[in-house]
C-alpha cells in the first residue's frame, strides 16, 4: 500500500459537543490531483488540518508514504513533505519574496544569513513554477493576490514536497489566473507530487481533477469518484437530495430608481462610474479582479473618500466618506472579506446583527430581550445555521456569516444593498440558497448590486450586469442575454492575451515588476 | 461528554445539518472565558479574605480593615472603570497617574472659592487633559502608547509647576475632606462614589449603544466604521472618560490625604491597566469586563493590605504586583500563536 502519498483511514475530530470528522476514507496516489468537495461545516478544514498537523485527531489513521504520521504537530507534517496552502495566504507582507520562501528554514553559512543562495534558490523555484518574472526582492506587500499565491507555493515548494494541500486556491483569483494555477498544479503532477484540492466551483473538478471525494457532516460519502462524474450528481451527493434549480426566476428591474451613481471617482482604481439601480433588481458587477469593483462599492458606500461625484439614495444626495450617513440614508454593504471587515468574530450573533442600529432598542438601557429576539428573528428569516443567537460568529461556517451580514441590514430595513463577493468560499448548495435569498430581498422592493468574479452567477441571476476593466465602467448587458464569454470579453483588456498562455506568465511577471516599480 | 447533535433541516436547501448544535443549548453552553475568569477572580477573592483571616485573625476581618481596604480602592477603580473603556479600543491610558496629580493641583489653586470649585476644577481639569490625549489620538493618530506617554510627562509637569513644587493643604477645607473621611448612611463616601462608577460603567458598557461600539472598535476597527460606528469619536471620548475619572479619582485622593500634592499618583496607572488586565479585558481589544475590572481592583486591594499586615515592606509589594499581572496576561493568552 505504499503507492499512496496520503492514506486517511477513519478519521475522527470531535470538539465539544460536535462532531466535525466521523469517519473519513481518503486517499491520494502521487500525481494525482484529488479534489475534495463538501458543503460548508463538512468538515473539509479540520480534514487538512488534521493532515497537516494543526489538529490532532480523535481516532483514526493517517499515512504519509505508508508511514503512520505523528499527529498535532504542524513542523513534523512539513518534514514529512506535507504542505498546506491556506485560503488566507500566511505571508509576511512587509518582508520580500525571498524572505518569505525561506521563512522558518532559512539558508545560512557560517551562522550569518545566506541572502544570495536564498535568492538563487527563490528563482530557481519560481522556475519551475514558470514564474521567475516575479523578482526575489520585491516585498509580498506589493504583488497582486494571484502572485502573493505563487510565492506560498514557492514557500511549499522550497521543502521537499509530496503532498500540497490547496484550500481554495482560486477564490482570490480572477479566471485568467486561475488559468496559470491550473498550469502550476500540473507542472507538480507531473513530477509526482500528489495534490489535494478543495473548491466550490465544481468546473474546476473537470478541469483539473483525477479524482474526487465528497464529504458531508463529517464523512466520506463518495470517496475516489472519477472527476468526470456529472456536477448535478456532485451536488445530490453533497446535499444529500436533488437541488434542482441552482438560480432562482431573474428579477425584472422596473421599479423606481432607488440608487444613482454618478461619475464616482477615486483613482487610480475607480475612474468614472456612473450608474442607476432600481427598486426590485439584482445589479451585477463583473470584472476581473483589480478592476475596481470592490472599491467602487467602498467609494459608494463611503467607506472609502470619493474624489469626485454624487450618490443618491431614493433622490437624496449621500455625503462622502460617511458609512453612518449613508446607512442612515438607507445603503448596506456587505464588504468583500467577512471575516476582516464585516464581523466581530468573538461576539455574539445577536451583536453581530445588531451592530448597524443598536440604538433602536434604546429605550435608556438597551432592551436586551428585545434585541435578541429580533435579531433572532432575522436570522430565522434567513435559515441561519445556527439561529441561536449567543452562539460566536467565529463558528459559524461562511455560507451563514454571510447570513448574519445580510440579516444587519435587513433588520435596518436598508433600501440599497450592495453585496460584495457574496458568494465567495460558500459551497454550492448554500450558493443556490443565497442567490434565492437575494432575489427575495429584490423581490421585497430592495435594489441589490451585486459584484462577483464567477461570471457564471452574474449571468446566472442578475437582471443587469455591468463590467468594470481598469477603474470603468465599459458594458451593459442585459442578464437574460449575458454570456460569461461576453462578459469576459468586455472584461479582459485585451482579448488576444487570454488565448495565448505563454502571455499569462509574461502578464504576471510584469505585474510583479509594475508591483516593485511603484515601492 | 458529547451530545448528539439535532438534525436540523434547512427548508430552502433542504440540507440537513449534523453540526448544527442543539437549539436551547445556548443557557447551558460552555461559560465564555469572560465569565471563567471572573469566576475564578471571585474564588481567588474569597481565598484571599480566608488566608487573611487565618493569618491576622484579630485585624484583618474587621469593619474597619474592610472599610480600609474599600476606602483605599476607590481611588485606582475609579480609574480602572476609565481603563477598561480606553483598553476595550484596544488603546491605553499611560497619563491617568499624573493626570490625578495635575488634577488635584488645579483643584487646590481654586480651592477658596469652595468645595465646588475644587470638585469642578479637578474634574474639569482631567477632562481637558484627557481631551488632549483623545484629540491626538482620535484625530492626531498618534499611537495611544505615545500620546498618553507625552501626557504622562507634560501632566506630571504641569502639576509641578502649578504647584510650584510643593503640595497644597487641604486641612481647612472639611467640603474636600469630606470626599476622604466623610460617609453616607454609615458608608464612607469615597466608597459609594466607587460604587456609583463600578455599576454606571457597567451599565454603559453593557447596555447602551455607546459601549456597544466601544467594544466594536477594540474587536474589528474596519468592521464597526463599515457598520456605521463613529470610529473616531468614539476612540476620543474614551480618552475624554478616563481623563474625567482621573479629575474624580484626585478629588478622592485630595480628600483622603488632606492635601494635594504635585507628586501624587505615581504608578496609579500601573495599577489602573493591571486591574483591567487581571479582570480579564483584553489588551488587543474587542473583549472587556467591569465586573472583571472592580474584581481585579479588589484583588490587590486585599492582597496589599493583607502584604501590609504581615509588614513585607513596599518593595516586595512592588514586585508581587507585577507577577501578578504577568501571571494573569499569561492565563488569558491566545491558544495558538
Amino acid at each position: 500500500m505504499t503507492s499512496h502519498v496520503l492514506e486517511v483511514r477513519g478519521l475522527v475530530k470531535e470538539y465539544p459537543g460536535v462532531r466535525a470528522l466521523a469517519g473519513v476514507d481518503f486517499e491520494v496516489r502521487p500525481g494525482e490531483v484529488h479534489c475534495l468537495v463538501g458543503p460548508n461545516g463538512a468538515g473539509k478544514s479540520t480534514l487538512i488540518k488534521c493532515v497537516s498537523g494543526a489538529v490532532e485527531p480523535t481516532e483514526g489513521e493517517i499515512r504519509i508514504d505508508g508511514q503512520p504520521a505523528t499527529t498535532g504537530d504542524p513542523s513534523t507534517a512539513l518534514d514529512n513533505g506535507v504542505a498546506t496552502i491556506y485560503q488566507e495566504l500566511d505571508l509576511v507582507e512587509d518582508l520580500t519574496v525571498a524572505q518569505n520562501v525561506f521563512l522558518g528554514h532559512e539558508l545560512r553559512s557560517w551562522g550569518f544569513l545566506d541572502r544570495g543562495r536564498m535568492r538563487r534558490e527563490t528563482i530557481h523555484v519560481l522556475r519551475r513554477l514558470n514564474h521567475d518574472g516575479i523578482p526575489p526582492r520585491t516585498y509580498v506587500r506589493d504583488l497582486r493576490p494571484a502572485g502573493q499565491q505563487v510565492v506560498s507555493i514557492a514557500r511549499a515548494l522550497s521543502r521537499h514536497v509530496r503532498l500540497l494541500i490547496m484550500d481554495e486556491p482560486s477564490a482570490i483569483l480572477d479566471d485568467r489566473e486561475i488559468e496559470t494555477m491550473f498550469g502550476i498544479v500540473r507542472r507538480l503532477t507531473a513530477e509526482g507530487v500528489g495534490v489535494v484540492y478543495i473548491s466550490h466551483r465544481l468546473d474546476e473538478i473537470r478541469r483539473l481533477g483525477d479524482r474526487v471525494t465528497v464529504l458531508t457532516d463529517g464523512r466520506t460519502v463518495a470517496s475516489g469518484l472519477p472527476a468526470t462524474t456529472p456536477a448535478d450528481q456532485l451536488v445530490d451527493l453533497m446535499v444529500g437530495r436533488k437541488v434542482g434549480q441552482l438560480y432562482p426566476e431573474r428579477r425584472h428591474g422596473d421599479g423606481r430608481v432607488v440608487l444613482e451613481v454618478r461619475g464616482v471617482r477615486r483613482l487610480p482604481d475607480v475612474k468614472d462610474a456612473s450608474f442607476e439601480v432600481r427598486a426590485g433588481e439584482v445589479l451585477g458587477i463583473g470584472g476581473l479582479v483589480g478592476a475596481g469593483r470592490s472599491e467602487l462599492l467602498r467609494a459608494i458606500y463611503g467607506v472609502d473618500v470619493r474624489e469626485a461625484g454624487e450618490v443618491l439614495v431614493e433622490g437624496r444626495p449621500v455625503p462622502p466618506g460617511r458609512p453612518d450617513r449613508s446607512i442612515a440614508a438607507g445603503l448596506g454593504l456587505a464588504p468583500e472579506d467577512r471575516k476582516s471587515q464585516a464581523l466581530l468574530l468573538d461576539w455574539s450573533l445577536v451583536k453581530n446583527v445588531t451592530l448597524a442600529d443598536v440604538g433602536r432598542f434604546q429605550r435608556g438601557l438597551i432592551r436586551v430581550r428585545s434585541e435578541r429576539a429580533a435579531a433572532e428573528e432575522q436570522l430565522r428569516a434567513l435559515h441561519t445555521i445556527p439561529a441561536d443567537g449567543s452562539r460566536m460568529a467565529r463558528e459559524l461556517s461562511g455560507g451563514n456569516q454571510q447570513k448574519v451580514v445580510l440579516a444587519r441590514w435587513l433588520l435596518h430595513q436598508c433600501r440599497v444593498l450592495l453585496l460584495d463577493e457574496p458568494t465567495r468560499g460558500v459551497d454550492v448548495a448554500t450558493k443556490a440558497q443565497l442567490y434565492r435569498l437575494i432575489a427575495d430581498l429584490a423581490a421585497r422592493g430592495l435594489g441589490v448590486v451585486v459584484v462577483s468574479s464567477e461570471l457564471e452567477e452574474l449571468c446566472g441571476f442578475c437582471t443587469r450586469i455591468l463590467v468594470m476593466r481598469e477603474g470603468e465602467l465599459v458594458a451593459e448587458v442585459d442578464g437574460a442575454e449575458a454570456t460569461e464569454l461576453e462578459l469576459l470579453r468586455h472584461a479582459m483588456p485585451d482579448t488576444q492575451e487570454m488565448l495565448a498562455p505563454a502571455a499569462i506568465s509574461d502578464t504576471a511577471a510584469s505585474e510583479a515588476n509594475a508591483g516593485q516599480e511603484e515601492t | 461528554m458529547s451530545t448528539p447533535p439535532t438534525q436540523q433541516v434547512d427548508t430552502v436547501s433542504g440540507r440537513v445539518d449534523g453540526q448544527g448544535p442543539a437549539p436551547g443549548l445556548g443557557g447551558l453552553a460552555v461559560p465564555t472565558r469572560i465569565k471563567l475568569q471572573e469566576y475564578a477572580l471571585v474564588g481567588v477573592v474569597l481565598a484571599l479574605v480566608v488566608i487573611g483571616a487565618v493569618l491576622k485573625p484579630d485585624s484583618f476581618p474587621t469593619a474597619d480593615n474592610l472599610r480600609a481596604i474599600l476606602t483605599q480602592a476607590s481611588v485606582v477603580g475609579v480609574l480602572a472603570i476609565g481603563m477598561t473603556f480606553v483598553i476595550a479600543t484596544a488603546g491605553i491610558d499611560l497619563s491617568v497617574g499624573s493626570v490625578v496629580a495635575a488634577s488635584g493641583i488645579a483643584g487646590g489653586l481654586i480651592v477658596d472659592s469652595g468645595t465646588a470649585a475644587f470638585v469642578g476644577g479637578a474634574i474639569g481639569f482631567g477632562l481637558g487633559l484627557g481631551l488632549v490625549n483623545g484629540v491626538a489620538i482620535a484625530y492626531g493618530k498618534v499611537v495611544p502608547f505615545v500620546a498618553t506617554l507625552a501626557m504622562l510627562a507634560m501632566a506630571r509637569g504641569l502639576a509641578l509647576l502649578m504647584s510650584d513644587k510643593s503640595p497644597i493643604s487641604l486641612l481647612g477645607f472639611d467640603g474636600v475632606r469630606w470626599f476622604g473621611t466623610g460617609e453616607i448612611l454609615g458608608v464612607p463616601a469615597s466608597i459609594v462614589i466607587f460604587a456609583g462608577i463600578a455599576i454606571g460603567g457597567w451599565i454603559l458598557m453593557n447596555r447602551t449603544r455607546y459601549g456597544r461600539h466601544v467594544v466594536a472598535v477594540g474587536g474589528n476597527r474596519e468592521a464597526a466604521r463599515i457598520a456605521g460606528v463613529p470610529v473616531r469619536r468614539v476612540v476620543f471620548s474614551v480618552y475624554c472618560l478616563s481623563g474625567l475619572l482621573a479629575g474624580l479619582a484626585a478629588v478622592l485622593l485630595s480628600g483622603r490625604l488632606a492635601s494635594a500634592s504635585p507628586v501624587a499618583g505615581e504608578l496609579l496607572e500601573l495599577d489602573a491597566i493591571g486591574a483591567a488586565v487581571i479582570g480579564g479585558t483584553s489588551l488587543a481589544g474587542g473583549r472587556s469586563t467591569i465586573v472583571g475590572t472592580f474584581l481585579g481592583v479588589m484583588v490587590f486591594a486585599i492582597m496589599f493590605n493583607l502584604l501590609t499586615q504581615l509588614n513585607l515592606a513596599t518593595e516586595w509589594q512592588q514586585i508581587v504586583k507585577g507577577a501578578i499581572i504577568l501571571g494573569a496576561v499569561l492565563i488569558q493568552r491566545p491558544e495558538r500563536i
